[in-house]
This record gives C-alpha cells, structure tokens and sequence, in this order.
C-alpha cells in the first residue's frame, strides 16, 4: 500500500474503532430508530385513535337536535365528551361553571321560526372556556352536520341504515403498480421516518466530524500527527473514519428494518423495499461526505466546542430548508419547484431520497441530483482541505472571513 | 554533513516576525540545545524543521538532502504542546503512532512495552490517557517519538513540567541515545541544562540568531572574568573598580571583572581589608551570564532583565 494511502487508512481505521467501541454509539443506535420511529408512528397512532374529551353543556329550547346530538358527542366515533342539557336563560349560570373550570364552554341553540333542517337552520353559537380550543369545537361542527343531516333524512323517510350508510365516507383503494393493494398512509410515514433519520444522521456525523478536529485540536494531538503524515490524509482519514461509522449504523438499522418487513411486515402493512433502502444508503453517503466536508472546515476555524455552537447554523440551514420544503414534495412531489429543490446539492440527499419514497422521479433527475452533488463535495473539500491546513496550527484567535480567504490562496 | 543545516530561514505570521535570518547546522551524535526565552521563536524554527510549516525564505536540509517528506520517517518529534488522545488506551496509542510511522503492529508493541519498562511506566500502559498524571502523559509522548528509533530526535521543551527525579530520568535517556549515535535536538529555556548536557548550541531571542556553535567554542570566546566569592565581615572590598557587575547576597556575590587577571588583586585587597574569605572561586561565564550579554548587546538592558525573568 501506498505510504499516503496507509496513513488514511491507520486515520480512518483508529477513528473507526475508538467511536464504534463507545457507549454513545450503541445507544445512539438503539435510540435514534426507536425515537424517530416511535414518534413518527406514535404521533400517526395518538392523532388517529384520541377523542375529544371535553366537559359541555348544550343550551336549547327544544329537545331536538340537542338530544341527538348530546348522543353523537359522547358515544361518537371520535368523541367521548360529556355533555350536560340545559334549558334556556341559564347563560349566567354556564358562564361561572366557565370561570371556574367546571365546564369546558356551552352551545347555545337558537331554534329560528322558519328553521326547517336543511335551507334555514338554527343558529349556534358556542361559548368556549379558551377560544383556541380548535379541537372541541371542530368535533361540534362536525357531529352537529352529522346529526343535522341525519334528522332531515329521517323527516324524509330515509330509513336509518341508509341514512347511515349515506353518511359513511367514501372508500378509495390504493392500488400500486404491480397491482398490490398498498397503504399510502403507512408508505408515507416510511418516507418520513426514513427523511428524518437521514436528517439526523447526517447532522450528528457531521458535527462528529467537527468535534474530533477540536479534540485533536485542544488535545494538541495533531502536532504529533503532522510530524509524520500531511493535513489532507489526516482529513481523508477521519471523514472515511467518522463515516464508516455512520454507514455501520445505517447499515444495522436498515438490516433491521428488512428483517421487521418481511417478519412483521405483512401484518403491520409497513413496506420498505429494497429500492428504498438502496436509496436511502447512496444519498446518505453523498449526503455525509458534503456536510462533514463542511464540518471539517467549520472544526478548523473553531477552538472549542462553543465557538463551533455558534458555526452551527451552517450546518442547520440547508437541513432546515429541506424540513420547510416537506408540504411542498408531500402536496406536488413532481412540481417545478419540488424539482428545483430536489437538485440543490444541500438539500438533494434528503428531498431527492424523499421523492423517491413517495412517487419516483425521472431517472434523469436523480442522475443530476447524484451529479450536483458528488461536484459539489470536490468543491467543499477543496475549500475545507485548505481552512483546515491553515486552520488546524492555528490557536487562540478566531479567523475573520479576509483571514479565512487569505488561507484559501496560501496553502 | 550535518544533519540538520537551516539556511537564512526566515517566517513571518501576519506582521509579527517569528523568525529572522536563522542559519545553523547539526552536526551527527551530537546533543544540541536551541535556547531562548519564550517566544524567542524556538518552536517556529523546529517546525520548519519538520516541514510543518514553510520558511517564507531560506532552506532548510536534512540528512544533508534538502528537506522532502520522505526524511520524516527519520525524525522523531515531542512537540511543546503535548497532546494524546484522551480516551485512548496507553497502549493503542503507542502502536497507532508507530504504525503512522510505519512500525508494523507487531513491532510497535514490542517496543511499546519495552519503552514503557524502561521508563518505568508500566502500570500505566492498560490505562485511558486521561486517568494518566501529566507527568507520565509526557513520557508516554516522549516513548511515542522514539519508537520508530529515528536517527534525529527532536523535543521541544522535554522537561517541562516534570518533576526533577523525572527530568533525570528522561534526560538520561536523551544521553544514553546520543551515545548509540543518535542526535539530539531540544529546546529549552532552562541554560542550566543546557550548560551540563549538550555539545553545541544555539541562542535565538526575538527570532534572531544570538550566537552558535559547539559549547567549548562558545566558551572559550568569553574570558574567565567570573568570581563567586562567600566572607564574612568587611565588604568595602566591593567598592574595587576592577568590578564591572555584581549580584550579592548576604555574605556572599557574584562578580564580573573587567578581566581575568583583575581577580588576584581583589582577593588581596579583601584579605588586607581583614575580611574573613570562606570561598573564593574564579569561573567561566555560564551560559546563562553569555546570553543575557548578549541579548543586552542587541536589544538593551531592558530585554536583558526579561531574560533573566525567564531564564
């Protein structure tokens, strides 16, 4: 092996084992799926099976639609509020059980002379105890439609079961391609789980990278490193290293998530394919190398962990704008701007990764994003290689961006 | 040839002048001390040495080639900073900076472990470096420069921060590994040690070349015009003119004469005076006394005073 060649790979290699060896990756790599996972999926459960559980009263002149709807709202399919009825000119009295939190508000029913139940309807009007409380009175709204139209039915000799059936939603079926019956909500969520992962993987090695430059850098270790090997292999050296790490961990949690596909799989109605994860492997290596390129310059310019703090954002932004872009690729994924995004070196790893999971883009277009990038990480490094030369002699003193510059031209 | 030859070398950082000029040669087994105060640019000029950095003009040779990063493999480096990593066991450590030196594994801890018996450290070799007591940080450094038995060594400050039954030890070994031929390079602010170990040195202050040479050279160009002297009783004795400059404590001083043949007189005056003589003793310069001559020579009294602050 070529001497340069083996400096990198005794840099990597040592990098490699000291980070795989510690405590924080095992728990990092139990923890992260599972957190990620369990919140995706967790969120995706809590919104689906909670039901309001609000405390009201319903205040009406007549015993309809206020009985009718005292039943929808506490034995609905969402709800399991209570309700308390109440005869009319107690509006003093609800409004104190308001102020002392016995109740949550009160619906005021309003029957008008001409109301018939479909073109002239009583007016109501809800008293809540907090105006943000979206929840409950959404939940009224919708049982209120339900209980109107269903009492119209039934005045027209709807027979109950048709009522009922006319109120269920309608049914769509997601076929896929192959003729699969899918469940694009679960898809989804794969897709989700999948950004977020790549998301917090990438910053975390990143920063990995970052922060063993400074270690090296206040351990003072590396003067004892560049006595033998140059700047660029000790660079190479620790991005392979840092890396390997990374890719160990995503390699663990995707073996995990085919074993849980094709063991648990089929019953959950979670897919992740094979597509999906290949995907997923190439765009966070890409990924990976532009980010810790960056990192890498970001820990030569740094002293100490806080200053790197305050560099952070650097780092961040672009994530976060992908984060921003999440509507625009759920809504449209093959809209212009959705492409343009999906392109921008920065972001391509992630929105392009998520494209892919959602509704495949042009071969094209994924052969450009991994272009773009893979430019983009020669260009970064060329940069990063030249900070970090300077850079990593350098203590005391934070550089200013015309010292920064000046370094570009020196090394 | 010389095993290390710097050439008129000169760097610059931003405005501040850290080296100027510097041109000096290492001969082979010798043991070479590079002094000056803090700051003087001692580390700067080592690590152009090593090509860590680059002279902004000058050359610097090794080995009698001019310098290539293939002659690294030769030298063996402590620098002023220590620095290990923290959580690393003592041992993986030492085979990780041999292999950078292209021991191979098998190799580097053989001579790992024998290094660590040798310098007494043993128990410390299972151990993560930051359960080590600083002390044996640096010897663990020291071990790890030497491992790959280079033909130059250089230590930028090696006993610094050691305690005296430590600094033997360790200079000890630098003695014993100039007699299998080895050279030795070490900075230090410390003349007194200086004085004791090394067969040539150099004096840099304020990144210039003060002066150079193998010691008994140096030496001999400065009369033997010093006289340490301890009595009791009358001291008018001082007041001689013959006395150019003087350090007293009490019943005891140091003197400098105009020159040597001053010091018989003084001595005979003293006695004629009556004053009891317990010590009378007529020395070389140390090189402590030449260098802040020197640097009172090139920059002023004032800077002479930070020297001996230092020093």
């Amino acid at each position: 092996m070529p001497k340069n060649l083996q400096n990198i790979w005794l840099i990597a290699k040592r990098e490699y084992t000291e980070r795989v060896r510690t405590k924080a990756f095992i728990i990092s790599t139990v923890l992260i799926p599972a957190l990620m996972g369990g919140g995706v999926f967790g969120v995706a459960a809590i919104t689906r099976h909670s039901k309001t559980t609000s405390h009201i009263a319903i205040m009406a002149s007549e015993p309809q639609p206020a009985r009718d709807l005292k039943q929808e709202l506490e034995h609905g399919e969402d709800t399991s509020m209570a309700v308390d009825l109440v005869a009319p000119g107690n509006g003093e009295t609800l409004s104190r059980e308001i102020a002392g939190k016995q109740i949550d508000g009160y619906l005021e029913i309003i029957q008008t002379p001409d109301s018939d139940g479909a073109l002239h309807r009583p007016v109501f009007n809800f008293t809540p105890r907090s105006s943000a409380d979206i929840a409950t009175s959404d939940s009224i709204k919708s049982a209120l439609q339900t209980v109107m139209t269903r009492e119209y039915l039934a005045a027209h000799h709807v027979s109950a079961e048709e009522a009922k059936a006319l109120l269920d939603p309608a049914k769509v079926n997601v076929i896929e391609s192959n003729g699969r019956h899918a469940d694009s909500k679960q898809s989804f969520y794969v897709a989700y789980t999948l950004f977020f992962l790549m998301y917090m993987v990438v910053l975390l090695y990143g920063m990995n990278v970052a922060r063993s430059i400074i270690e090296e850098k206040t351990s003072r270790i590396f003067e004892v490193l560049l006595a033998t090997i140059k700047p660029d292999e000790l660079l190479a050296g620790k991005i392979l290293g840092v890396g390997s790490v990374g890719l160990t961990q995503v390699g663990i949690w995707m073996a995990a998530a085919l074993l849980f596909a094709t063991q648990a799989g089929a019953m959950s109605g979670i897919t992740i394919n094979a597509t999906q994860i290949i995907f997923f492997i190439i765009y966070f290596t890409l990924g990976y190398a532009l980010y810790s390129s960056v990192a890498a310059a970001l820990g030569a310019m740094t002293n100490s962990e806080q200053e790197l703090q305050q560099l952070n954002m650097f780092l961040m932004m672009p994530l976060f704008l992908c984060m921003g872009m999440l509507p625009v690729l759920i809504t449209s994924p093959n809209s212009l701007l959705a492409r343009i995004v999906s392109q921008i070196p920065f972001c391509a790893p992630l929105l392009m990764n998520f494209r892919i999971s959602i509704a495949m883009p042009q071969p094209w277009e994924i052969a450009l994003s991994i272009g773009l990038i893979v430019v983009s990480i020669f260009a970064v490094l060329w940069i990063s290689s030249r900070i970090y030369r300077v850079g990593i002699l350098m203590y005391g003193k934070k550089p200013n961006l015309p010292e920064i510059l000046r370094w570009l031209k020196y090394s | 040839m010389a095993i290390v030859e710097l050439q008129n070398i000169r760097k610059v950082y931003d405005t501040k002048v850290a080296v100027e000029g510097l041109t000096l040669s290492i001969e082979p087994g010798t043991m070479f001390g590079l002094l000056g105060p803090n700051g003087s640019g001692k580390t700067s000029s080592i690590r152009m040495m090593i090509g860590m950095t680059v002279p902004d003009s000058g050359t610097v040779s090794l080995f009698g080639q001019p310098f290539s990063r293939s002659l690294l493999g030769r030298i063996g480096y402590l620098p002023e900073e220590r620095g290990l990593y923290k959580k690393m066991k003592v041992l993986d450590q030492l085979i990780f900076l041999g292999q950078l030196h292209g021991l191979s594994e098998t190799v580097a801890r053989q001579r790992a472990t024998h290094w660590c018996e040798r310098l007494e450290i043993t128990e410390a070799i299972g151990k993560k470096t930051e359960e080590l007591s600083k002390g044996m940080q640096q010897k663990i450094q020291f071990i790890a420069a030497l491992l790959h038995e280079p033909d130059l060594i250089i230590m930028d400050e090696p006993m610094s921060g050691l305690d005296p039954v430590n600094g033997a030890l360790l200079m000890e070994t630098l003695v014993d590994l100039r007699r299998e031929g080895r050279t030795v390079l070490f900075s230090t602010h410390r003349m007194d040690q200086i004085e004791r170990m090394c067969d040539g040195i150099a004096l840099i202050s304020r990144g210039k070349l003060m002066l150079s040479g193998s010691m008994r050279e140096v030496k001999s160009r400065y009369p033997r015009n010093r006289v340490n002297i301890a009595y009791t009783g009358d001291d008018s004795f001082l007041r001689n003119p013959a006395i150019v400059a003087s350090k007293r404590d009490v019943g005891a001083a140091q003197l400098q004469l105009v020159d040597e043949t001053a010091a018989q007189p003084l001595l005979a005056e003293a006695i004629a005076r009556g004053t009891q003589i317990t010590r009378f003793e007529v020395v070389e310069p140390t090189i402590e006394d030449i260098f802040i001559e020197q640097v009172r020579a090139s920059f002023g009294d004032a800077a002479a005073e930070g020297v001996t602050v230092d020093a």
